[in-house]
C-alpha cells in the first residue's frame, strides 16, 4: 500500500457571525466540523457534496489560504499548522491548487507567461529569463496550449483554454499534491471531458495526487480512486468508488445518488427525493445532521452524533442504522 | 404525430446588430411543440437555446436584437407580428416562462405573495382578495409548507429551492398552455433539482400544459423530454424523440456530447471528448457549422451547409455525413481521436 501523502485529523473551521454595534461573535458557522481523512500518494481522492456543505473550505483550509480553527494537516510527514511562514511558502510548492472559476482566478492584467511564470520567479525555480520561458513553454505545451500563446492575455481565451492555464500554473512548481476545487463545473459539456482527460494525463505522466473536489458525482465517479461524502461539515461515507456506487451505506449517499438524472431515458430509477433544504451550518441540527431530512431516522438519531467508523474493508460511514 | 402543433417555429432567425458585427445567434430554427408534450432543448452555451425562447416570449432585447426572418405559430397567430399590446395579453397568461436564476427574476422589494398576485389580478381580472386566495393555492400545489405564511414573505427569506417554486407557482396561476423552463435547475444542488423536475413532471400532467425545456444537461432531458432538439452554433442540427435520440444519435454533435459525459453505471478510462470550442457567433466556419471540431469533416462539409433532413421518419439529422457516422458505430470504434496531452 502507498503512503499517505496527505492526512487531515480532526479538521475544524468556524467561521465567526458577528452582530450589533460592537460587533460581537454571537455564533459560528460551522463550514468544517471534526473531519479526517488521509490521500494516498499517487491517488485520487473525491470530495463531493451539495452547496455549503464545507468542501470549498477544507481545500482551502489545508493549503492555509483559511486558518483552521483546530485539528492537524500533515502533509508529507509534517504538521502543515505548525510552519511558520517561511516554511508554508517552501510547503506550497509541493501542494498547489486550481480554482473553479477560469475567468475569476487568472489575473487580467498579465500575459500568460507570466502567470504560468510568476510560481517558477517565487520559488526561484529559473536562473535567468531564458530558462524561465523555456520551462513556461514546456509547461504549457504540456497541457495542450502551443508556444503562440504565451504572449496572450487571459480575454483571449475560451473557458477551456483559460482552465488549462490554471492547470498549468499549478503545475510550474512540480508539486506533489493538487487540490482541484470544481475544476469542471464552470466550462461547457463538450470541453469538461477535455480538463478531466488531461488531468488525468498529468496525473499519470508526473505521479501526482489529486484532492478533487465537485458537486457533480458522475465526474468525481469518474476521475477518483476513493470518494468522501460531505454533509454540513462532516464526512458521511468514505470509500473506494466502485463500493460507494454500488454499495451506499449512508441514506444521503443513498439519496444524492438516486437523484442524478441519468442520460438515459429508458432507465427510470427507484428516487428517493429528500424533503426540505440544507439546515443552516451556523446552528445545525442536533444528534445526526442528516436526520431532519433523512427517510430512515429512528430513535437515537435526533439525540447522539453517531459515529464515523469502519464497517468492512475501507468502507467509512457515520450513520446510526449500520449499528442496528 | 396528427395532432395540430401548440406552437410552429418556422425559419425563426434572431439576430444581434453589435458594434463587432451581426451575431446570429438563431439562425433558421424549425420545431414544434404538440399539446401535452415537453419539448427539450440541448446545446451548449452560445447555441442559441435561449434566444429562441426570448423570441416566442417576444423578450429579445431590441436594438441590438431583432427577429430577422420566420414565423412563430401559436393558435393561428404568428406571434412575430403582434402589437406590444397583443402580446403582453398572451406573455404570463398563455405562454410563461422561468428561469435559471430565481433570485435575479423576482422583484425583492415585493412579497412573492404580491408578485403572484399581479400576474393573477392582470390576466384573469379578479380582486385583491380572491388574488390572494389563489397565490396561496399555488403556493400549495408546488409544494411550499405553510403557504399562508410564507405568501406574506420577502425572496431573500426563501432557499433557492423555495424560490424556484415560487416562480413555478407565479408562471401556473394562470393556467398556460406553454410554460417555457430555461435552465430552472441549473442554479440547484442535485437534491433540489430532483425535487423540482418531480414538481414539473407531476404539475404538467394535472394541467396539461406543453412545456419546452431548455438545459445543457442531458441527463435532465432524458429525464423529462418527449422530444428533442439539439443545438449548435444557432441551428438545430438533431431533432427526434428523446428515446430514439439516446439510442441512435446520428449527428457527430450528438454522439460527442452523449459519450464526454461520464455515465454512473459504465466505466471508461477516458472520455470522447470534443476537440476545441464553440465557435464564436461573430465568425462561424464556413459550410458546416460544426467543421472546426468534427472529426468525420471533409470536403463538402467545408463548403455547403447541410440541410436539416430526415434521416428516418420522424428523425432528422443535419449532416453530410450522418451515415458514415453509422459505419463506425457499428465497428464500435470511437470517433473522437485520443490526442493525449498534446492535443
Amino acid at each position: 500500500m502507498a503512503e499517505n501523502l496527505l492526512e487531515v485529523k480532526n479538521l475544524k473551521k468556524y467561521f465567526p457571525v458577528k452582530a450589533g454595534v460592537f460587533k460581537r461573535t454571537v455564533a459560528h458557522v460551522k463550514a468544517v466540523d471534526d473531519i479526517s481523512f488521509a490521500v494516498e500518494e499517487g491517488e485520487t481522492l473525491g470530495l463531493v457534496g451539495e452547496s455549503g456543505c464545507g468542501k470549498s473550505t477544507t481545500g482551502r483550509t489545508i493549503l492555509r489560504l483559511l486558518e483552521a480553527t483546530e485539528g492537524k494537516v500533515i502533509f508529507d510527514g509534517k504538521n502543515v499548522m505548525d510552519l511558520d511562514k517561511k516554511e508554508m511558502r517552501a510547503i506550497r510548492r509541493d501542494m498547489q491548487i486550481i480554482f473553479q472559476d477560469p475567468y475569476a482566478s487568472l489575473n487580467p492584467r498579465m500575459t500568460v507567461a507570466d502567470i504560468v511564470g510568476e510560481p517558477l520567479d517565487i520559488h526561484n525555480l529559473a536562473k535567468n529569463k531564458q530558462e524561465r520561458n523555456e520551462k513556461v513553454k514546456e509547461i504549457l505545451e504540456n497541457v495542450g496550449l502551443g508556444e503562440e500563446y504565451m504572449n496572450r492575455y487571459p480575454h483571449e481565451f475560451s473557458g477551456g483554454q483559460r482552465q488549462r492555464i490554471g492547470v498549468a500554473r499549478a503545475l510550474a512548481v512540480d508539486p506533489k499534491l493538487i487540490i482541484a476545487d470544481e475544476p469542471v463545473s464552470a466550462l461547457d459539456v463538450s470541453v469538461q471531458a477535455q480538463v478531466v482527460n488531461l488531468l488525468q494525463d498529468l496525473q499519470k505522466e508526473y505521479g501526482l495526487t489529486y484532492l478533487f473536489i465537485a458537486h457533480d458525482l458522475s465526474v468525481v465517479k469518474h476521475i477518483s480512486d476513493r470518494v468522501a461524502v460531505m454533509y454540513l461539515g462532516k464526512i458521511v461515507e468514505l470509500t473506494d468508488k466502485k463500493e460507494l456506487f454500488k454499495n451506499p451505506m449512508h441514506p444521503y449517499t443513498q439519496s444524492l445518488l438516486s437523484a442524478i438524472p441519468e442520460a438515459d431515458p429508458k432507465k427510470k430509477k427507484d428516487r428517493i427525493v429528500l424533503e426540505g433544504d440544507v439546515p443552516s451550518p451556523v446552528d445545525p441540527p442536533s444528534g445526526c445532521r442528516f436526520h431532519p431530512r433523512c427517510p430512515k431516522a429512528f430513535e437515537p438519531c435526533p439525540v447522539k452524533e453517531p459515529e464515523f467508523k469502519e464497517y468492512g474493508d475501507g468502507h467509512f460511514a457515520a450513520c446510526h442504522l449500520l449499528d442496528k | 404525430m396528427s395532432k395540430e402543433a401548440l406552437v410552429e417555429v418556422k425559419n425563426l432567425k434572431t439576430y444581434f446588430y453589435t458594434e463587432e458585427g451581426v451575431v446570429k445567434a438563431v439562425d433558421g430554427v424549425d420545431y414544434e411543440i404538440y399539446p401535452g408534450e415537453t419539448l427539450g432543448i440541448v446545446g451548449e452555451s452560445g447555441c442559441g437555446k435561449s434566444v429562441t425562447s426570448l423570441s416566442i416570449m417576444r423578450l429579445v432585447e431590441s436594438p441590438p436584437g431583432r427577429i430577422e426572418a420566420g414565423e412563430i405559430n401559436f393558435q393561428g397567430k404568428d406571434l412575430t407580428k403582434l402589437s406590444e399590446k397583443e402580446m403582453r395579453k398572451i406573455r404570463g397568461n398563455d405562454i410563461s416562462m422561468i428561469f435559471q436564476e430565481p433570485m435575479t427574476s423576482l422583484n425583492p422589494v415585493y412579497t412573492v405573495g404580491d408578485q403572484i398576485m399581479e400576474a393573477i389580478m392582470l390576466h384573469k381580472g379578479v380582486d385583491r382578495k380572491e388574488a390572494r386566495r389563489q397565490a396561496v393555492d399555488m403556493l400549495q400545489k408546488v409544494g411550499i409548507p405553510l403557504p399562508e405564511q410564507r405568501v406574506d414573505e420577502y425572496p431573500h427569506q426563501l432557499s433557492g429551492g423555495m424560490r424556484q417554486r415560487v416562480m413555478i407557482a407565479m408562471a401556473l396561476s394562470c393556467d398556460p398552455q406553454l410554460l417555457i423552463a430555461d435552465e430552472p435547475t441549473t442554479a440547484l444542488d442535485v437534491t433540489i433539482q430532483a425535487q423540482i423536475l418531480e414538481l414539473m413532471n407531476s404539475l404538467k400532467e394535472s394541467y396539461g400544459m406543453s412545456i419546452m425545456m431548455i438545459t445543457h444537461d442531458l441527463g435532465v432531458i432524458a429525464e423529462v423530454s418527449d422530444r428533442v432538439a439539439v443545438m449548435y452554433a444557432g441551428k438545430v442540427v438533431e431533432y427526434t424523440d428523446v428515446d430514439t435520440l439516446f439510442e441512435d444519435p446520428k449527428h457527430p454533435y450528438t454522439w460527442g456530447l452523449m459519450n464526454s459525459i461520464p455515465k454512473l453505471d459504465k466505466d471508461v478510462d477516458r472520455l470522447e471528448a470534443i476537440p476545441g470550442s464553440v465557435p464564436s457567433p461573430l465568425n462561424f466556419p464556413e459550410g458546416c457549422k460544426f467543421n472546426t471540431r468534427c472529426p468525420l469533416a471533409e470536403g463538402k462539409c467545408f463548403d455547403v451547409e447541410p440541410p436539416l433532413e430526415n434521416a428516418t421518419e420522424g428523425h432528422k439529422v443535419r449532416c453530410w455525413r450522418y451515415k458514415d457516422l453509422e459505419k463506425i458505430k457499428e465497428r464500435g470504434e470511437r470517433i473522437y481521436e485520443d490526442r493525449g496531452v498534446l492535443d
